[in-house]
């Protein structure tokens, strides 16, 4: 299980560049045998039973925030942009790796106060002296994420990206124990460009047209120092049923469906409300006519930044919360 | 059920955006014996079709959003408390001191508390208010409040529909409850009016969230055009004039990139034509209505925009004039009326 994780989330895949985690993950749904195929943008659609009633889209998202090069200075330094939702706070003194294996360090210019610190005031170095030596390895467009430093502490893991690599992980985990026979005809989604506008996930709904939505993302914890937001989603204490963010307002019937599939299986669930944060949900419920749609959760602290941390017991209670769902009648 | 006790009544319908079912029930009711046919689409708008004498006939879409702004609970502290988030754009500087009912497992009466300015610190003299700080007080221990309430569980203003004088209605939810009832003035007007357009009037969801109501029902309808009928900012003192449209002169027709200028032009030659009184409106940008989502939908659809002025938007004391929405609602029926395929052909020469 572990190592499986520790793969998914070191791999390379800002939004936009999804390639490695892709191959990662369709060699894992090649072993298992279901009918799979890449759409336009990127995204891998598995297809799971053909006899079913209901289509359902379960997704998760393959894509990491990152950084991107915008310009290379006669010194060598690297200027550059954000892919998705990067913190300033996060960056200096950060490692950073491009695909091609490039490292960088993040470096900062001189400010007075915090709140100067903006993306014009750091750069990325990577050894270089001047800007040609910087152009044989960094091109303007290239990207960059967290350096990868995967670690296990107990049943808490952290790493790089987990937001969304751990609901890569669920999904697969959970095509590994599927029954043969199932009410429903499943696909399963790993999408792309989820972290620059829920994209990839807009784009496989209309093609697929399902009757019902279901995302597997990281949400955001209050049982840390002084949070954010007062909400209640503790890490450790089981999946959570979102109830709504600002991409969706979760459809009451996948919401009762999924608490009703907890409580008879006796799987511990939190209820989620998340102020500020989307998922592909946002985009599948708006997807044509309207889709019921739903978000399973798996509570992570420290969500975009180079240490995202899950519970492992989470994980396991998100499996088999998915599991049963999908042997479930909606 | 005439105009007045028809929003009297659904203004006391709790319907905050996702959760607008009790309100469509009523509304169904209320429009069932002008319309043809009623359906409800996979996220909850309602659909109204009232049919055009031609078969081959135009399709229209007018809509109004049935969703109110409300809040949704977060936490609940240890003595009960409630902590809360809001669902659309509650201003947290208009909330201290409302009543409210939150959906539990029954309806649960609370109020939302504020300090005392008698026990202020120094700091929070000049500070203003922000939604973290605010909390909704049941009167219940901890113990009965999770047993009755949990995070999720959502919060509607509580407020009477209030009668002041020259035609003037305040209360909760009037945006954009005035709108349905506009559309359902329309409704009863078109019952005595000949037309060849097939009508679809659409009470959509989750429009203070993010027009997300008409996303969906326009892809669903595929309207040949469309009409989002929505309120705007009416006149009070501190308000720039360019900014507001008076109250008691009629509905507000807007014009700008968001509209079809062919859309604008004929809804103010019907006013003229009939002699409505009508105000004009400009918005340089998307608006901040389903009128935004309709344009875009599909291949395009060409969009208009009518608007009821009202006052204090987003407040449980919204105000409008009756006279203006009874307006608004007639404008609709006549512009409906005058509809010929030959208008729709023309929507498409710019």
């Amino acid at each position: 299980m572990k190592e499986l994780i520790k793969k998914l989330s070191e791999s390379f895949g800002p939004a936009g560049c999804e390639n490695n985690v892709r191959s990662l993950i369709s060699d894992e749904v090649k072993k298992l045998n279901f009918e799979h195929y890449v759409d336009t943008l990127g995204s891998l659609i598995v297809k799971v039973g053909s006899k079913g009633k209901q289509r359902i889209i379960i997704a998760a998202h393959m894509d990491e925030i990152g950084l991107m090069v915008t310009f290379i200075d006669e010194n060598g330094f690297l200027r550059f942009t954000n892919i998705g939702g990067v913190l300033t706070s996060t960056l200096p003194g950060t490692k950073v790796l491009f695909q091609n294996g490039t490292v960088g360090v993040i470096g900062q210019e001189k400010i007075k106060e915090p709140k100067e610190l903006d993306f014009s005031k750091l750069y990325i170095d990577i050894g270089a002296s001047n800007r040609d030596e910087a152009l044989e390895k960094v091109k303007i467009g290239h990207t960059a994420v967290f350096m990868p430093a995967f670690h296990q502490e107990g049943n808490r893991i952290t790493s790089k990206s987990l937001d969304d690599r751990i609901g890569c992980f669920v999904l697969l985990e959970v095509l590994k124990r599927l029954p043969s026979s199932l009410p429903n005809r499943l696909y399963f989604v790993f999408t792309v460009q989820e972290e620059v506008g829920l994209r990839g996930a807009k784009t496989a709904s209309y093609r697929l047209k399902p009757d019902y939505g279901l995302a597997v993302d990281v949400t955001r914890v209050g049982d840390t120092p002084e949070p954010d937001f007062k909400m209640v989603v503790s890490l450790g204490k089981g999946p959570a049923v979102k109830i709504k963010d600002s991409s969706v307002i979760c459809h009451s019937r996948v919401v009762n469906l999924m608490i009703e599939t907890a409580e008879k299986n006796q799987i511990p669930y939190q209820l989620e409300v998340l102020e500020q944060g989307g998922t592909d949900a946002g985009s599948i419920h708006l997807s044509r006519e309207g889709v019921p749609s739903g978000v399973l959760s798996v509570p992570c602290r420290y969500i975009h930044t180079p240490a995202e941390m899950v519970d492992l017991e989470d994980v396991e209670n998100s499996i088999s919360l998915l599991v049963e769902l999908c042997k479930t009648s909606w | 059920m005439d105009l007045n006790s028809f929003l009297d009544e659904l203004t006391q319908k709790d319907g905050v955006s996702g959760y607008e079912e009790n309100t469509a029930d009523f509304i169904a009711e209320a429009f069932s014996p002008f319309v043809d046919d009623t359906r409800t689409d996979n996220l909850g708008n309602l659909i109204f079709l009232k049919k055009g004498k031609s078969e081959h006939g135009p399709r229209v879409l007018i809509c109004a959003h049935m969703d109110e702004i409300g809040l949704m609970i977060t936490k609940i502290e240890d003595k009960g408390f409630l902590r809360f988030t809001s669902l659309g754009g509650f201003d947290p500087r208009t909330l201290p001191g409302q009543e409210v009912r939150i959906y539990g497992k029954k309806i649960v009466e609370g109020i939302i508390g504020f300090k005392p300015p008698h026990i202020y610190n120094e700091n929070e003299k000049d500070k203003g208010v922000e939604m973290n700080d605010l909390f909704i007080d049941t009167g219940f221990s901890r113990e009965v409040v999770e047993g009755l309430i949990r995070p999720g569980s959502t919060v509607a203003i509580k407020r009477s529909f209030i009668t002041l004088m020259h035609n003037c209605r305040a209360g909760k939810a009037l945006d954009d409850r005035a709108g349905v009832a506009v559309l359902l003035q329309c409704a009863k007007e078109l019952a005595n009016l000949a037309h060849e357009a097939h009508v679809y009037l659409v009470a959509t969801v989750q429009e203070e969230v993010g027009t997300r109501g008409a996303v969906v029902s326009t892809y669903g309808l595929s309207p040949d055009l469309g009409i989002a009928v929505d309120v705007c900012h009416g006149d009070f003192p501190g308000a720039l004039d360019h900014e507001v449209s008076p109250l008691g002169k009629g509905p507000v027709i807007t014009a700008g990139p968001n509209i079809h200028p062919h859309m604008a032009e004929r809804l103010t030659t019907v006013a003229e034509e009939y002699c409505l009184p009508y105000q004009k409106d400009v918005s340089p940008g998307p608006t901040g209505t389903d009128a935004r989502a309709i344009q875009i939908s599909l291949g395009g659809i060409p969009t208009g925009l009518l608007s009821v002025p009202l006052r204090y938007m987003h407040t449980s004391v919204e105000l409008v004039d009756m006279q203006d929405i009874k307006i608004a609602g007639r404008l609709l029926a006549y512009f409906i009326m005058r509809l010929e395929s030959g208008f729709v052909e023309g929507l498409s020469c710019l």
